[in-house]
């Protein structure tokens, strides 16, 4: 696996309630789900819930069923399979937006899963800022992550926001400082 | 702040409507006693709002009443079960009631088309038995405007609101009188008899942006406590009518 372990370590001295920018290269990519899923939310007992405007909630189920990754206790927020009219069937853990656009409704189901799922800590994962910045203006995203980000830490849960190195722009890194406690590089 | 706490303090008690974000936006819930218009066209929560209204007041103990006129009980109970802290024992109990007002004007041998003064006291005077004989703390009213439409003139109408509205309020109700308005108008700016009376408007709508289309909520007035008047966008789910704030960054013009 591609992360380091020095990240590993930083990753999994994380008080609760932090947001973290996790920076990675598309190469990196499953890498870092697996990673996420994997060891940081199995380990720490959180409920995931995985907000994905990258690529179907379909694709990353099928990568983590491959890998004999249990999904118990991740949910998606999927806000791309709709979009794209996808007519493969959902997952009972997935959940649609309607578009990448309706960033209200993406707060309003992680709003949804986590009242759902009360009992354990949560880890949001937001699948990535990039994706959502093809979609969304600056301003409107920056409101966007400074409510969500706000709202989950003052609820104790971990957001971890995936940036694309190769996509990133000023603003979108402008933004990430601004809204995360920590920056984290994977192959630093 | 707690509500002995409020009354301290000279403040009015209140009625957690038990939705989160709406107890959030009105600094704590209705004043107690007062009588909300819940204004907006179809599909905007209008119902789901005054459902999980009286399922949490009879979860909390207080008696609740849905005197329904468009829809029939059978097909309104379809609605409430999905709600995940909705229990079966709520109405077996009698906390949780829905009454049919068609079989209501059938009782009271209402069969005008158009009422008069006499049948609007007769129907108040009815509701208010209901209440006071259940000993009712929460009331919805689906729809005002179905009532109204028996209601040729403005005054009646006056006379109608008024009336429930002092009632219900002697009684120390709160009550959602919902009011339903065009998809397009923006009527409750009207300056309609309805919004003038009640001591509060809520107002559900739906907000083009884009292409998409937000169901959104926004306290226009309640009387008897400060309040948000920023807009939310609203979600229905299995754990009830969810709120966040309606970023403003993507706002249009004249948006409704």
């Amino acid at each position: 696996m591609a992360v380091t372990t020095a990240i590993s370590e930083k990753l999994q001295a994380l008080p609760e309630a932090s947001a973290v920018a996790l920076r990675l290269k598309t190469d990196q990519y499953f890498d870092a789900i697996q990673w996420m899923l994997d060891l940081f939310a199995a380990k720490k007992d959180l409920t995931t819930i995985y907000i994905t405007s990258t690529i179907p909630s379909q694709s990353i189920l099928q990568a983590l069923e491959a890998l004999e990754i249990p999904v118990d206790h991740v949910w998606f927020v999927d806000c791309i399979s709709q979009i794209m009219m996808s007519a493969a069937k959902r997952h009972p853990h997935s959940i649609a937006v309607e578009s990448p656009t309706m960033l209200e409704n993406i707060m309003l189901k992680v709003e949804y899963l986590l009242r759902k799922n009360p009992d354990r800590k949560a880890l949001i994962v937001l699948d990535s800022i990039n994706s959502l910045a093809i979609h969304n203006n600056t301003k409107i995203l920056s409101e966007f992550l400074h409510i969500l980000v706000n709202n989950l830490r003052s609820r104790g849960a971990y957001t971890v926001i995936f940036s694309m190195q190769e996509y990133e722009t000023d603003e979108i890194r402008n933004m990430l400082v601004l809204v995360s406690d920590e920056t984290l590089e994977l192959g630093e | 702040m707690p509500s002995k706490d409020r009354e301290a303090a000279g403040e009015r008690e209140r009625c957690a409507t038990g939705l989160e974000g709406l107890d959030h936006v009105l600094n704590g819930g209705i004043p107690r006693g007062n009588t909300v218009l819940v204004a907006g066209s179809v599909g905007t929560g209008k119902t789901s709002i005054c459902i999980e209204f009286l399922i949490h007041g009879a979860l909390e103990s207080e008696n609740s009443l849905y005197l329904s006129v468009t829809e029939p009980t059978a097909k309104l109970l379809k609605n409430v079960i999905p709600f995940d802290f909705f229990e079966e024992r709520l109405i077996k109990q009698g906390r949780l009631r829905f009454l049919d007002l068609p079989q209501l004007y059938e009782k009271l041998g209402i069969e005008k088309a158009a009422f008069d003064f006499e049948e609007v006291k007769l129907l108040v005077d009815a509701v208010a038995g209901l209440v006071e004989e259940n000993d009712v703390k929460r009331f919805c009213l689906d729809s005002v405007t179905s009532v109204n439409y028996r209601l040729k003139d403005p005054e009646l109408i006056r006379d109608f609101l008024l009336r429930l509205g002092t009632v219900l309020s002697s009684k120390g109700c709160t009550s959602l009188l919902v009011s339903e308005i065009a998809t397009t108008g923006d009527a409750i700016f009207r300056g309609g008899v309805e919004e003038a009376i009640a001591d509060g408007v809520i107002v559900t709508g739906n907000l083009e942006r884009r292409g998409d289309l937000l169901r959104t909520l926004q306290v226009v007035k309640m009387r008897g406590t400060s309040h948000s008047r920023a807009k939310y966008v609203l979600d229905l789910t299995t754990e009830g009518v969810l709120l966040v704030p309606l970023l403003k960054g993507g706002s249009v013009a004249g948006g409704a």
